[in-house]
C-alpha cells in the first residue's frame, strides 16, 4: 500500500490482472466476468475509493464501474501501464448519481501503452474528471463520454505533459439526449523531443435541444524540436445549441513572462510558475492531500532546462 | 540617494524607431512627470527601462547608480530596485497572488519570509488600499477590474520597495476614491530612497502627487523640460501649443484589420 501512495480507507490494488489487495467497503461490490473486473457501487453515503493498475504485460486489461442510481463516489486512479499494457475501461452512471474521478498516469516508459475509456452517463448523472499526465510515458488514449440521457453532464480536465515522449489523446463528449452539458478543458505543456497531440471532440446529434459543448484545448511549447496540435472538432447537428471551443499551440506569452521578470522572478522562475498555474487546477478535482502533494512533486521536475 | 541617468536613448520596435534621443537624470527624493500625446513614446519609455523585449535600444546608455542597466536582464534591473507598474498588467491564470507575491518578496532575500510574516505585511497593505480581503485567493490579475489591477501593481510596489518606480497611466481606470488612495500610497514611500516616474495626462493626479520635474515627450523626444506650470498649460490647452515650437507628434497609426484565418487547428511542428 505504501508503495502506492495510497491513503484512502478503501481501496483496490489490480496487479497484472488479478487482484493483489483491496479494502472493500460493503457497498461495493466486485466480480470478474470474463476477464473483466466489474465493480458495482450501491453506497448511500459519499465513498472514497482509490484503484491502482499496475499492469506490465503487452495485454488487454478490462475493467468496468456501474454506479447504481443515486450513488455518489469519489475516485482516485493509479494507472501503472509498462510493456505496451492495454488498460480498457468502462463506467455506467445511473440515474442522478454522481461521479468524481482523479486519473493519475504513474507510468514510466518508452514502449507506447494504451489507455481506452468508455463512459456512459443516464438521466441527471454528473460526472467530474481530472486527468493529471505528466510522467514520462509514451501513450494513446481514447476517452469518449456518452451523454445518453436528459440532464446528464460531464466536466472534465485534463494537464499533459509530454517531454521527450509521446502523448496522443482522443477526447470525445457525445449528446445523445437534450439538455446534456459536455466541457472540457486541455491543457499541455511540451518539452525537448516531445510530442503532444489533443483531439478534442464535442458531438450534438439531431434533436439534442438546449445542450451544451464548450472545449478549450491548450498547449505551450517550450523547445524547437517539440511537437504539438491541439485540433477542436465540432460536429453539431441541431440548432438550438451552445457550443464554443478555443485551441492555441505556442510558446509561453512573452508578455506574461515579462510581466513576472520585471517583479524580479528569473526568467526560469517565471516559466515554472506560469507551466505550475496552467496545470494545477486539475489536482483540484479531489480534495486529498497525498494526490495533491504527488501532482505537485510532478509538476515541479517541469523546469529543469537549459535558458 | 540613487540616480537613474538615461543618455541619448534610441528605442525602436521592429523596423520603427520611437525614441530618437531620450535625456534623463532622475534622483531618489524626487517625482518626474512625463506628459505628452499617446502614441509619441512614453510607455516606449518605462518599458524600454524595465527591458522588454519587444523594445530594442539601438543607441544611448542607462545607469543606475553608476551601473550599466542595459546589459541586466529583467529579473536583475527588478532586483537592482526599478519597477514598473504597467499601463495593462498581465493576466496569469492559475497564479494566485498571494504565491506571486510571495514568490516575488523571496526571490531578493537571503532568508525567506516566514508564511506568517508575509500574510501580515500582505494584509496590512491590502488594508490600506482598500482592497478586496479574498485579494491573495483570486488568480493573478484574473477578472480584477481596471482599477483593482492598477492597485494591484500599487500593492506590489509597496511589498518590493524600490529605488525608482516607473508607473504607466496608474491613474487609468480608478474612481476619484481609488486615486486618493493610490496617490497616498505614493506620497507616503517619498523619501531621499525613493524617486517615481509618473506618466498620465490628468492634472488631477499631479495635484495629488506633486511633480519636482515635468518633461513633455513628443514624437520620440523631450521637447520641454518645467515644472508644475507645465501641468497648468496642458491642462488648460492641450498639447496644440507644441506646433509652435515646431513640433510635430506621431498620429496615431491607424490599426490594420486583423485577420481570422483558420480558427480551427492549431499546430507546431
Amino acid at each position: 500500500m505504501q508503495e502506492y501512495g495510497i491513503s484512502s480507507s478503501y481501496y483496490v490494488i489490480i496487479k497484472d490482472g488479478h487482484l493483489f489487495q483491496g479494502s472493500f467497503h460493503d457497498d461495493i461490490g466486485y466480480e470478474v466476468i470474463e476477464n473483466e473486473h466489474v465493480f458495482t457501487f450501491s453506497n448511500d453515503r459519499k465513498l472514497e475509493v482509490h484503484f491502482v493498475y499496475d499492469c506490465n504485460e503487452k495485454d488487454d486489461y478490462c475493467v468496468k464501474y456501474v454506479l447504481n442510481k443515486g450513488v455518489i463516489v469519489d475516485i482516485i486512479e493509479t494507472r501503472i501501464l509498462n510493456n505496451g499494457a492495454s488498460l480498457n475501461k468502462k463506467v455506467i452512471l445511473n440515474e442522478e448519481s454522481e461521479l468524481h474521478i482523479f486519473n493519475e498516469n504513474q507510468s514510466h516508459n518508452n514502449e507506447e501503452v494504451y489507455f481506452d475509456e468508455d463512459v456512459k452517463l443516464l438521466r441527471n448523472a454528473k460526472c467530474e474528471v481530472g486527468y493529471s499526465e505528466l510522467a514520462s510515458s509514451s501513450l494513446k488514449a481514447k476517452y469518449h463520454y456518452e451523454l445518453k440521457e436528459e440532464g446528464a453532464q460531464v466536466q472534465l480536465r485534463m494537464a499533459a505533459m509530454a517531454n521527450d515522449d509521446k502523448k496522443s489523446y482522443e477526447i470525445e463528449i457525445g449528446h445523445y439526449a437534450p439538455h446534456t452539458m459536455g466541457k472540457m478543458d486541455n491543457y499541455g505543456v511540451v518539452l525537448g523531443k516531445g510530442s503532444l497531440t489533443i483531439d478534442g471532440i464535442g458531438r450534438i446529434t439531431k434533436g439534442q435541444y438546449g445542450s451544451e459543448s464548450h472545449q478549450t484545448n491548450k498547449i505551450i511549447v517550450f523547445d524547437e524540436l517539440c511537437n504539438a496540435k491541439a485540433n477542436p472538432y465540432l460536429y453539431i447537428d441541431e440548432y438550438d445549441v451552445k457550443a464554443s471551443h478555443a485551441a492555441a499551440v505556442g510558446k509561453m506569452d512573452e508578455e506574461h513572462l515579462f510581466y513576472l521578470q520585471s517583479r524580479g522572478l528569473s526568467k526560469k522562475q517565471s516559466m515554472k510558475l506560469i507551466t505550475y498555474g496552467y496545470l494545477r487546477p486539475v489536482s483540484e478535482i479531489i480534495d486529498n492531500e497525498m494526490t495533491k502533494k504527488r501532482f505537485e512533486k510532478m509538476l515541479s521536475e517541469v523546469g529543469d532546462y537549459d535558458d | 540617494m540613487s540616480t537613474l541617468i538615461i543618455k541619448d536613448l534610441h528605442v525602436k520596435v521592429g523596423e520603427k524607431e520611437i525614441l530618437k534621443g531620450i535625456d534623463l537624470t532622475m534622483n531618489t527624493g524626487e517625482v518626474h512627470a512625463i506628459m505628452g500625446p499617446n502614441g509619441n513614446g512614453k510607455s516606449t519609455l518605462l518599458s524600454a527601462i524595465m527591458g522588454h523585449p519587444k523594445y530594442e535600444v539601438t543607441q544611448g546608455s542607462i545607469t543606475l547608480d553608476g551601473k550599466d542597466v542595459l546589459s541586466m536582464s529583467v529579473d536583475e534591473r527588478s532586483v537592482n530596485g526599478l519597477f514598473l507598474g504597467m499601463q495593462y498588467p498581465s493576466e496569469i491564470p492559475g497564479v494566485t497572488n498571494s504565491d506571486f507575491l510571495r514568490s516575488v518578496m523571496n526571490a531578493r532575500r537571503e532568508k525567506p519570509l516566514s508564511l506568517f510574516q508575509f500574510i501580515r505585511v500582505l494584509d496590512k497593505n491590502i488594508e490600506e488600499l482598500g482592497m478586496d480581503q479574498n485579494l491573495a485567493h483570486r488568480y493573478l490579475n484574473e477578472g480584477f477590474s481596471g482599477g483593482e489591477k492598477k492597485r494591484n501593481e500599487i500593492l506590489q510596489m509597496k511589498l518590493l520597495e524600490p529605488k525608482f518606480a516607473l508607473l504607466d497611466e496608474i491613474d487609468s481606470g480608478l474612481d476619484v476614491d481609488a486615486l486618493r488612495i493610490v496617490a497616498e500610497a505614493i506620497n507616503s514611500m517619498k523619501s531621499d530612497k525613493f524617486g517615481v516616474a509618473l506618466v498620465s495626462h490628468y492634472e488631477r493626479m499631479f495635484e495629488l502627487v506633486r511633480p519636482t520635474h515635468v518633461h513633455i515627450l513628443v514624437a520620440g523626444k523631450i521637447v520641454q523640460n518645467g515644472g508644475y506650470e507645465l501641468v497648468e498649460k496642458i491642462d488648460n490647452e492641450g498639447y496644440e501649443w507644441l506646433k509652435e515650437l515646431g513640433v510635430e507628434a506621431y498620429k496615431e497609426e491607424e490599426k490594420a484589420p486583423i485577420l481570422l484565418e483558420n480558427c480551427a487547428r492549431k499546430e507546431h511542428q
